[in-house]
């Protein structure tokens, strides 16, 4: 037996680093000629992201076509065709990273960012480094913005405030009142950041809560989570999770006989998965977006939210996800910031992206000095009938909000 | 009432840790006996795991199968899979140094998870039945019924394993070729077609485990490599040469898992199973009822 599990796990890890060496093989197109801008993505194809950096790469795609189609991006009357440049990460931060400097290695200095907070943190640090600048599309940790870097600029809402909405909606909407909130939480930076925001949320609007129990990313057996929280009888139960862990929240909790009053989750909810793999069981509820199709705003070349949706279902055969539209959003930042410079010098691209105050079709898009966009409300959403409504803000609410949310 | 919850608790999470541990078991059984009789750590077998879900959904979903029959085609499927697999690949290489099969099998399940990323795409999927999100009470502890048939079948087929494989000849053939390849070629043995037998039966195992995986819970190509990881640690923890191991090391990792989530936190849940791994082999070497054959196996 010690004979063999030595050679095994070196092995193991052999295999894992060249899983690891395939992202970084393969060189982009390299120097950017007179007529086209280019800009680098490294994207998650493959890997335990795959999904969202899929619907990620349907964003920036759909923004370059949108850009050439209208002619190319503007730069001080001359117009630049949009090339961006798609690498594969294989969802491993390190890869990310490595990305990032190889295409500075080729000069792009330009950068999309890869799906999810992990990645972005990673990539923030060798953008700084090399003096490039990226539009985040979906890096929405407070901690990446918390290192100081002046060269990352986030489209999307903080992670404080994906649970926190909710838990606003609910103050806003429900009768009766929910007494207590209990938290569930994956252990990376985002979900944990997110937990904390929803928990000081709830404390300040003085419901009782009920401390977070967390558990490890992607699991899918949540059960001790749920033991525990059951003997608090909470009236509602967060989870800031991701899909998998979302789904088993509501499965399991379902399973255990943990019935509150309404479930809200970050992230999960809105995308079509949640409600095709829980079925009924998924009626009720309640999650934050980024993004829906009765976001209000407008832009030259998405027009509106709807226009938005209806291309994304156009180009792609699938109802927009807001992993889709955050992309379009960071590219569009981008493309507009290149626009008001007049240049593609990295540092002046990065004073306008600084400088930007935009509405468009995912909303206002404007940057802290840290590089976040707080000035964009995030939407609460519903699964009523298998079908996600907007439920808050009410000026843009589809539908009425349904309380008690389960039971159903 | 804190006593009351102590006792309630230690139940629920016990019943559930056994019920996720003989899904857990039906997961690694297959890797284990591939394992145990050609000493080839298959790490495509994760990817066979979720191949087999995909095939209880398509079933589900295109055919209105129950994944409790379903499951019998996926088996049959990826048994031929399996076989095919070994007979003319795997076979070239076997009694090359043990990290070629490893390279091999780890190239087989980018393939498989790959392709799969393209044909079903990575969205996440999970097959719809009534039952499997209904649960019995005693009390105050719930047992859910898909959880609870997933480990009846996880069992059954341990018990059906172990029958065809020390009653059947062709069960004796696999383990007599995974005591000695020389002497059984000797007897008559046709190692080839035993070697791929074995492996048609391991895929299938996993198939099966895949199905009840993708009727209690959720499955995206992805997920192919915990499996692959999950199976690795029991089938080492339960110990190979014996049918039961990978049923021990399952219940085990379960328990220790749902009880290290009631007591210590969610986040420990993973830590701690490697840590019993570690004390087990500290101990016992060769697993909890292992005997590790293939060690004394001569090579020819």
């Amino acid at each position: 037996m010690r004979s063999t599990a030595a050679p095994v796990l070196a092995a193991l890890t052999a295999a894992a680093l060249i899983t690891a060496g395939c992202g970084s093989k393969g060189s982009s197109g390299g120097e950017t000629d007179s007529g086209t801008l280019t800009i680098g993505a490294a994207m998650s194809l493959t890997g335990s992201l795959a999904r969202e950096g899929q619907l990620t790469k349907e964003g920036y795609q759909l923004c370059q076509q949108k850009v050439n189609a209208a002619g190319g991006v503007d730069v001080d009357g001359k117009k630049l065709k949009l090339d961006i440049k798609f690498q594969d990460d294989t969802s491993q931060p390190d890869v990310a990273a490595q990305l990032v400097d190889q295409f500075n290695d080729d000069g792009v200095k330009l950068i999309l960012s890869s799906y999810g907070s992990a990645n972005t943190q990673s990539q923030a640090a060798v953008i700084e480094r090399n003096g490039q600048v990226m539009a985040d599309s979906a890096g929405a940790d407070d901690a990446i913005f918390q290192q100081g870097y002046q060269r990352t600029f986030a489209v999307l809402s903080p992670a404080t405030e994906y649970a926190a909405s909710i838990i606003k909606a609910i103050d806003e909407l429900a009768t009766p009142k929910p007494k207590s909130f209990a938290f569930m939480s994956a252990d990376d930076g985002f979900s944990k950041t997110g937990a904390k925001g929803g928990m000081d949320e709830a404390k300040k609007l003085g419901y009782q809560v009920i401390p977070a129990q967390y558990f490890a990313e992607g699991s899918t057996d949540v059960s001790s989570a749920i033991t525990h929280v059951k003997s608090d009888r909470p009236d509602v139960v967060i989870g800031t999770v991701h899909l998998e862990e979302g789904v088993a929240i509501v499965k399991q909790s379902h399973e255990l006989g943990l019935q509150p009053m309404a479930f809200g989750e970050t992230v999960a909810p809105p995308t079509p998965d949640f409600t095709k793999t829980l079925g009924r069981l998924a009626n009720g509820v309640l999650g934050s977006s980024q993004w829906t199709e009765t976001t209000a705003g407008e832009d030259k070349y998405f027009g509106n939210a709807k226009d938005y949706a209806a291309d994304i279902e156009k180009e792609f055969g699938h109802p927009a996800d807001y992993h889709d539209a955050e992309a379009s959003a960071a590219c569009l930042a981008m493309v507009m910031a290149v626009e008001d410079a007049g240049s593609t010098d990295p540092d002046a691209v990065r004073d306008s992206l600084a400088a930007l105050d935009t509405e468009s079709f995912f909303g206002t898009i404007k940057f802290n000095d840290k590089g976040q966009n707080v000035y964009k409300p995030m939407s609460v959403i519903q699964v009523q009938d298998g079908k996600v409504v907007t439920v808050w803000p009410t000026d843009a609410a589809e539908g009425s909000f349904m309380w008690p949310a389960t039971g159903s | 009432m804190a006593r009351h919850w102590l006792v309630t608790a230690f139940l629920q999470a016990t019943v559930y840790g056994l019920l996720q541990g003989g899904l857990l078991a039906l997961v690694a059984v297959g890797f284990s006996l591939v394992w145990g009789v050609m000493n080839v750590v298959n790490l495509a077998h994760g990817s066979f795991v979720i191949l087999g879900a995909y095939i209880g959904w398509e079933l589900n979903v295109h055919a209105g199968l129950d994944p409790l029959l379903g499951m019998f085609v996926a088996a049959a499927a990826l048994f031929v899979i399996g076989y095919a697999l070994q007979r003319w690949l795997i076979n070239l290489v076997v009694n090359a140094p043990i990290f070629i099969t490893l390279l091999l099998t780890f190239g087989l399940s980018l393939l498989f998870v790959q392709g799969m990323n393209i044909v079903f795409s990575a969205n996440y999927r999970s097959i719809q039945t009534d039952y499997a999100s209904t649960s019995l009470t005693f009390g105050e502890v719930r047992v859910p019924l898909g959880r609870l048939l997933a480990f009846g079948i996880a069992v059954l087929i341990t018990v059906a394993l172990v029958a065809v494989v020390n009653r059947t000849r062709t069960g004796l053939a696999i383990i007599a070729t995974g005591m000695d390849r020389g002497a059984a070629r000797l007897m008559g043995i046709r190692a080839r077609h035993v070697y791929a037998l074995t492996f048609g039966l391991s895929a299938a195992l996993a198939a099966i485990a895949g199905t009840m995986v993708g009727t209690i819970g959720t499955f995206n190509p992805a997920a192919a490599g915990g499996f692959t990881l999950l199976s690795f640690v029991i089938a080492v923890l339960g110990g190979l040469g014996n049918m039961y191991g990978a049923l021990l090391g399952g219940l085990l990792i379960g328990l220790v898992e749902a009880w290290a989530g009631l007591y210590l936190s969610g986040t420990w849940m993973n830590a701690m199973a490697f840590l019993v791994l570690v004390v087990v082999l500290a101990v016992r070497p060769s697993g909890l009822v292992g005997r590790a054959y293939y060690a004394a196996r001569v090579e020819v």
